[in-house]
């Protein structure tokens, strides 16, 4: 763990008001750090959380009827938990950018791309306002739009989807920011403009040291990218492991995700599947909440218990009970 | 507007428009049968049983109802260019003279309620639907559903009840065709309708925002931190008017007809009244003359309506 990280999350907890009376926990107990200029790949199945846990670091999630019940969220030394309107106003879109999911999303349908970028440029009251065309065409230019002076005149639906995101990504780094949350960027786009992404991202964090917390379900396509890599399931954070050790992972889950991507170089036949279904909310079992489908099971995996992430070598953190017996 | 510079936006304007003259065209082609293709004679209809042949002969001559169907509809059709709808049977005045005469009153009647519908559904959706308060959303539903189902002229009975009986602000009939004095007489009817038109359309727009809200690029919007009236007008409202408008144009069409309910019970001289009369006293070119206009006012509202509706979010097919 690092002394000072940009964002620390430690047993973050997050509740959805189901009725006025019912509580549902999404998230409980999600723990791990964003150090500067990393890229952080946070993975998990649909329902583990991690788009919540994403909501929760741009102050959206009361759009979603839900709050952060317990635990710690600090971005740069500030209390996001406690952040008012005054403070969410000088971190979102400032030093905070958002890249949305790219299937359901892309830029307002109601303004021209120009008018778009203009405004994350003014985020920054003291840019002047004569060189925000100026402005647009150089962020266009580092997302690497072709004919940026057309785009900006042009609406949404006139663009692909791979251009869409890279409208998007121009937005968010329009001040800068030293975080961009990117919430699945690329699910629903082509392959090959899945890697263009990812390699844009790359090059952003290069060139402008910025850090990036990078939702996905797809672990081998993140893991190239990555610096480390954060597995969620049922609303735990279950393993942290740097990308380059994600063969030698010490927890049942994440080999599991590992194994089950489909390989294009060797076909080898069977494609392998994680049993079950993940839990869904509200009814995680007790203990371990990979334990109905793994298969390294054990009796004391099922005993009610906290499984904290435990320290197992360099940046490598798992809530494994087995992990020290557990080997490929 | 720089962007209707733009080829694409500028070739489905031009596209709309074309679509627009062709359904004029046949509004009034249709206006044209409408005399012909009545059961009986119009002539004899409206002369009666007892007539002479000789009246009968002279009235189908001033009806343009003599000679072959193609020289009928030129002829019909150059009077249209020259301006000249036909004459009134019931009051010898020309269907021009009496339509410049009512139709005013009408649209008094429809922009104004129109204007205050949408300044009071605006405010009223958007915080209901943004805030989505249980409660709120209820009593919102229940009140206007409630107007919905009421029939005008019941509402406008309570109107005429409260504010003309009991505490006498609005007088009970007469008309002054004069700008800021008529408003005396057509206060209470504009309110009656601007309650109606509200409930309509606030329901609508209502329904639009609370899609709107939940879609990606407001959540986008939030969180580049888009100040309060920007984020009002470009993430909220401006995405979610197009069903509106298109729904106001088509509503403020039809209800060139329906206002004759209004204009009966507050005893306006309006253009739905004139109808109506024409109707009920065979009035053959007064009918036809009113349906025309009627039908081309309707298709140049909704086609601005579709318009306003594509410049306001190009999403929207027109």
């Amino acid at each position: 763990m690092s002394i000072n990280p940009l964002v620390s999350i430690k047993d973050l907890k997050i509740e959805v008001r189901v009725t006025r009376a019912k509580r549902l926990s999404i998230v409980d107990s999600a723990s791990f750090e964003i150090e500067s200029g990393k890229i952080i790949g946070l993975i998990g199945e649909s329902g583990s959380g991690k788009t919540m846990l994403c909501r929760s670091l741009v102050g959206t999630l009361d759009r979603r009827g839900a709050y952060i019940a317990a635990g710690q969220l600090i971005f740069d030394g500030i209390d996001l938990i406690a952040a008012k309107q005054s403070v969410w106003n000088e971190i979102r879109g400032k030093r905070i950018g958002y890249v949305p999911q790219s299937a359901l999303a892309g830029p307002n349908p109601v303004m021209t791309i120009g008018a778009q970028l203009a405004e994350a440029i003014l985020q920054d009251e003291n840019f002047p306002k004569s060189d925000v065309e100026k402005r647009s065409l150089e962020l266009l230019n580092i997302v690497q739009i072709r004919r940026p002076e057309t785009v900006l005149k042009q609406y949404q639906h006139e663009l692909s989807g791979g251009m869409k995101q890279r409208v998007m990504i121009a937005c968010a780094i329009a001040q800068q920011p030293e975080l961009i949350v990117a919430d699945e960027p690329t699910t629903g786009l082509d392959v090959t403009v899945q890697a263009e992404i990812m390699e844009l991202l790359k090059q952003i964090r290069k060139d402008f040291n910025t850090s990036i917390i990078l939702v996905s379900h797809d672990l081998p396509l993140i893991n190239e990218i990555c610096d480390d890599i954060v597995v969620m399931h049922a609303g735990t954070t279950v393993e942290k492991i740097p990308s380059k050790l994600i063969k030698t992972s010490k927890h049942p889950y994440t080999i599991a995700l590992y194994n089950s991507r489909i390989d294009l170089v060797e076909p080898k036949g069977q494609l392998k599947t994680i049993n079950g279904q993940p839990p869904s909310v509200g009814n995680w079992p007790a203990g371990c909440r990979f334990s109905e489908r793994c298969d390294f099971v054990k009796d004391k995996c099922r005993v009610k218990q906290d499984l904290p992430l435990i320290e197992i070598g360099s940046n490598h953190q798992t809530s494994c009970l087995r992990y020290d017996e557990i080997a490929r | 507007m720089p962007y209707l510079m733009k080829s694409q936006a500028l070739r489905i304007l031009i596209g709309r428009l074309g679509r627009a003259l062709s359904v004029s065209f046949w509004v009034m082609v249709i206006s044209f049968a409408i005399m012909r293709i009545i059961p009986g004679d119009p002539a004899s209809a409206r002369l009666g049983a007892g007539a002479e042949m000789e009246a009968i002969e002279e009235l189908r001559k001033t009806l343009n109802l003599n000679g072959s169907i193609f020289s009928q509809f030129t002829n019909y059709v150059m009077g249209l260019l020259q301006g000249d709808l036909g004459t009134s049977l019931q009051t010898g005045r020309t269907v021009i003279d009496i339509v410049s005469s009512t139709l005013p009153l009408t649209l008094y009647l429809i922009i104004f309620s129109t204007f205050f519908a949408l300044l009071l559904s605006i405010p009223i959706s958007t915080s209901i639907a943004w805030y989505a308060k249980a409660p709120i959303v209820y009593v919102f539903r229940s009140v206007t559903a409630v107007i919905l189902a009421t029939p005008n002229f019941f509402i406008a009975m309570i109107g005429i009840l409260i504010f003309t009986v009991r505490v006498n602000w609005a007088p009970v009939f007469g008309y002054d065709p004069q700008f800021p004095q008529n408003l005396k007489y057509l206060w209470l009817p504009i309110l009656v309708n601007t309650l109606i038109m509200t409930s309509v359309i606030s329901r609508v727009l209502f329904s639009s925002v609370t899609e709107t809200k939940e879609e990606e690029f407001v959540e986008t919007g939030i969180i580049r931190g888009v100040g309060r009236r920007r984020f009002f007008w470009f993430y909220i409202l401006k995405p979610s008017m197009a069903p509106t408008v298109v729904l106001l144009s088509y509503m403020m069409g039809t209800m060139l007809g329906a206002t004759v309910i209004l204009e009966t019970i507050f005893s306006l001289p309006g253009i739905g009244r004139e109808l109506v009369n024409a109707v009920l006293t065979s009035d053959y070119p007064m009918v036809q003359g009113i349906l025309l206009i009627f039908g081309v006012i309707t298709v140049f509202l909704s086609f601005t309506g579709d318009v306003i509706a594509y410049l306001l979010d190009r999403r929207v097919k027109i």
